[in-house]
């Protein structure tokens, strides 16, 4: 145990040192926070303000779409139709973005133009839609029946046919939180897949360069493998750390500055989700936009996901990485076994897919046996951790640690022997019967 | 100290080790001898349980060599390897606590070989700004800082200049006579010669000859004496009767030579002195032992 412990610490040192560790774990997070800043931000109109030319020749807007100012735009109404060229050329049309085309049918064909100089962005094409939408409907309402607006509204509006699993009839397992499950099962293979290439690489280094047999005159193959995982796994808990902190601090910035504001557009009611807009063209980018905003900040639980995401993570990388050291044992030469790597990330591959099948069928029966399969048990255990296991379901979860747990205890036995065995051999091809002869 | 009793390994359908039997003395060299490919790596690994054999047993001091006896050997394989980005200290720290050192006796044990290879300026250099000398040092100061009791070395010579290989036979020899047990496999057969006790020659991974150095040089090739004397060569050659046959001369100066006289029939080295006695003036006389490379050539073409 002492010699795992020495190889563990020389492991972590030797990563702890090196600029690219530190360079990934402190502008990987600030890196992916700007990303998603620049995102958003620009994302935003860079014009402060839409001047908007409204040519409506039969006066059905009747010179004006909102009671009030509003932010973002600023209308002129044209009682005439005005050709595309005019607009252009027109000096007296100079500071339009844009020209609004009403025609004179518009309340039964429902088709208006909007012809830009600069195309606005989703969000004010969003908000742009819903004003005419909104300012028609009165229209409609006043011309052409007895109804109150308020009463044409409800008539209107299109019959949404929710599924809720009776279990769940507030549907706190929306597929939104299982989509939140297998990001944390997607990054859990992320680690694994990154850090077993680490421990992968590092064996043959050493193979390579031949300490190996310098090392194993003292330290016992398993031993040495041992300490290898552990060692390059505490560099990822440490690496993980790291970016969990510094993601935290950047979420509660853009909390307490960019994503306020969205959040509270969101709930000031001009562009609230009113299900009779559901249909309209790009309003569900903006909705959700606003549900990520409350998904990420209100509806995660940060405390409850984290700690089954940092368990998974660690039972998921220990059993993954028995397979990437025997692997590394097992080459030839660095370049040999290609093949295999590529298999271990089919499988990895399998893995996210099987994440994804537990949101679309939580409730298949295969999906209980992939929660149960080492491979796949990470991802699929935290999708379904993030959907709810209910009581009589829990004994699922602890059922499947166990047989992780046990998965690794047999894998670490299994590699230990392959790694003994292939460990002081250089130079040749590897086969696949390498893995299982004797 | 350690003894090997009908030790063998295979590798799959190969067989690397068979039936191989010696024993390592205390405070005494071995010479471990034997072509490419012979099976010595495989047996210098079991030696370090690096390897398990399939038949047969090694003892450390009569017990069934175990884990713990390791701490009580040195190895220097044949392959080195350092890890290029530690420092010359970090790398002998590793080793050492992986020998089971504490901090305190690290610290002084390299003290020593610090002084005692002139490599102060080392300290903190990583790896792989050494020169493959330098780094041989290094990874020589690896195989002794736990002052083990028994050193195998697999090709200690190899990477040296001249100045250093002796700095490292002396090394050597000062060990042996500090009482450790050494075991060096080597195809530099006159360190062979020169640091041996006794040798084991493998061959197609049987061992084929094992036996006293002087013993075996003295014994294998033919009855050669050497004799270095002052005055003619012809009267030199006049004196040797029908007993004697010179097959070989060195001449050293106008007046010094040295003339190799190969016994026949039942004439003795006696006989040899007594004949040249008046005829030249003798200097010097020994026996001219058959060189190690010859024993190994003539065993090894042998199978």
């Amino acid at each position: 145990m002492r010699n795992t412990w020495i190889i563990i610490q020389r492991e972590l040192k030797e990563r702890l040192r090196t600029s690219s560790f530190w360079g990934l774990a402190v502008f990987g997070p600030v890196v992916l926070m700007l990303l998603v800043f620049l995102l958003f931000h620009f994302g935003e109109s860079q014009k402060p303000k839409w001047k908007i030319l409204v040519t409506d020749p039969a006066m059905i807007l009747e010179n004006r779409i909102m009671l009030t100012d509003s932010e973002q735009f600023e209308f002129d109404f044209l009682n005439n139709y005005l050709e595309l060229d005019d607009f252009l050329k027109g000096k007296r049309y100079q500071a339009y973005d844009g020209m609004l085309e009403i025609n004179e049918k518009v309340l039964s064909n429902k088709i208006a133009y909007f012809f830009y100089k600069e195309k606005p962005p989703l969000k004010i094409q969003t908000k742009l839609h819903y004003l005419l939408e909104k300012r028609l409907e009165e229209v409609y309402v006043a011309e052409l029946t007895d109804l109150s607006l308020g009463k044409y509204r409800e008539i209107k509006q299109p019959v949404n046919l929710a599924f809720r699993n009776v279990f769940d009839p507030k549907e706190q397992k929306s597929d939104l939180t299982s989509w939140v499950g297998w990001i944390f099962g997607a990054m859990i293979l992320f680690f694994i897949f990154v850090f077993g290439m680490t421990i992968l690489r590092s064996i043959t280094i050493e193979k390579s360069n031949r300490i190996v047999e310098v090392l194993l005159a003292t330290v016992r193959p398993r031993q040495l493998m041992l300490g290898k995982i552990i060692g390059i796994g505490m560099t990822a808990i440490i690496q993980l750390a790291i970016w969990i902190f510094l993601i935290a601090i950047g979420m509660y910035i853009f909390r307490e500055s960019f994503f306020q504001t969205a959040g509270e557009q969101a709930l000031s009611g001009s562009l609230s989700a009113d299900s009779g807009m559901k249909n309209i063209f790009g309003y569900n980018s903006w909705l959700e936009y606003n549900q990520f905003v409350e998904l990420v900040f209100e509806r995660i639980n940060f405390s409850v996901m984290l700690t089954w995401f940092g368990l998974f993570l660690v039972l998921g990388y220990l059993f993954y990485g028995t397979f990437f050291a025997s692997l590394g044992a097992m080459m030839g030469t660095e370049s040999d076994g290609q093949q295999y790597v590529v298999l271990i990330i089919s499988i990895l591959f399998f893995a996210l897919l099987s994440g994804y099948i537990t949101i679309i069928y939580p409730e298949s029966s295969l999906i209980k046996w992939l929660a149960y399969i080492p491979f796949t048990s990470p991802v699929v255990c935290m999708v379904k951790i993030s959907q709810g296991y209910s009581v009589n379901e829990i004994y699922q979860l602890f059922l499947s640690i166990t047989i992780l747990i046990l998965s690794i205890a047999g894998g670490l036995f299994f590699a230990g022997n392959r790694y003994k065995k292939g460990i002081l051999r250089f130079g040749h091809r590897l086969h696949l019967k390498d893995f299982f002869g004797k | 100290m350690i003894t090997l009793e009908g030790v063998s390994k295979s590798f799959q359908q190969k067989i690397a080790v068979h039936d191989v039997s010696f024993s390592l003395e205390k405070g005494k060299i071995l010479g471990l001898l034997g072509p490419n490919g012979a099976g010595k790596t495989t047996i210098i690994r079991m030696m370090n349980r690096i390897f398990v054999p399939d038949k047969g047993s090694i003892f450390f001091n009569g017990e069934l060599l175990n884990q713990k006896h390791l701490r009580h050997i040195g190895y220097l394989p044949e392959e080195r390897g350092l890890y290029k980005t530690m420092t010359v200290w970090e790398h002998i720290k590793l080793i050492g606590q992986l020998r089971g050192l504490s901090k305190e006796d690290i610290t002084s044990n390299y003290k020593f070989w610090e002084e005692k290879f002139d490599i102060s300026s080392w300290k903190s250099k990583r790896i792989e700004e050494l020169s493959k000398g330098m780094a041989q040092k290094v990874q020589f100061i690896c195989t002794i800082i736990h002052q083990p009791d028994v050193l195998i070395l697999d090709e200690p010579f190899s990477g040296f200049d001249p100045v250093n290989i002796e700095l490292i036979q002396n090394e050597i020899k000062a060990m042996k006579d500090k009482g450790k047990t050494i075991l060096l496999s080597s195809h530099n057969m006159k360190s062979v010669e020169e640091l041996c006790d006794k040798v084991v020659l493998i061959n197609q991974s049987k061992k084929v000859l094992e036996g006293n150095v002087y013993d075996l040089r003295s014994q294998k090739g033919e009855d050669i004496y050497a004799i270095r004397f002052r005055g003619n060569m012809i009267a030199f050659v006049n004196a040797l009767w029908i007993g004697f046959e010179l097959v070989g001369k060195e001449e050293l100066s106008s007046d010094t030579t040295v003339a190799y006289v190969k016994m026949r029939n039942e004439s003795t080295f006696e006989d040899l002195l007594r004949t040249l006695l008046g005829q030249v003036e003798i200097e010097a006389a020994w026996k001219v032992l058959t060189s190690m490379q010859e024993i190994f050539i003539q065993e090894v073409a042998k199978k």
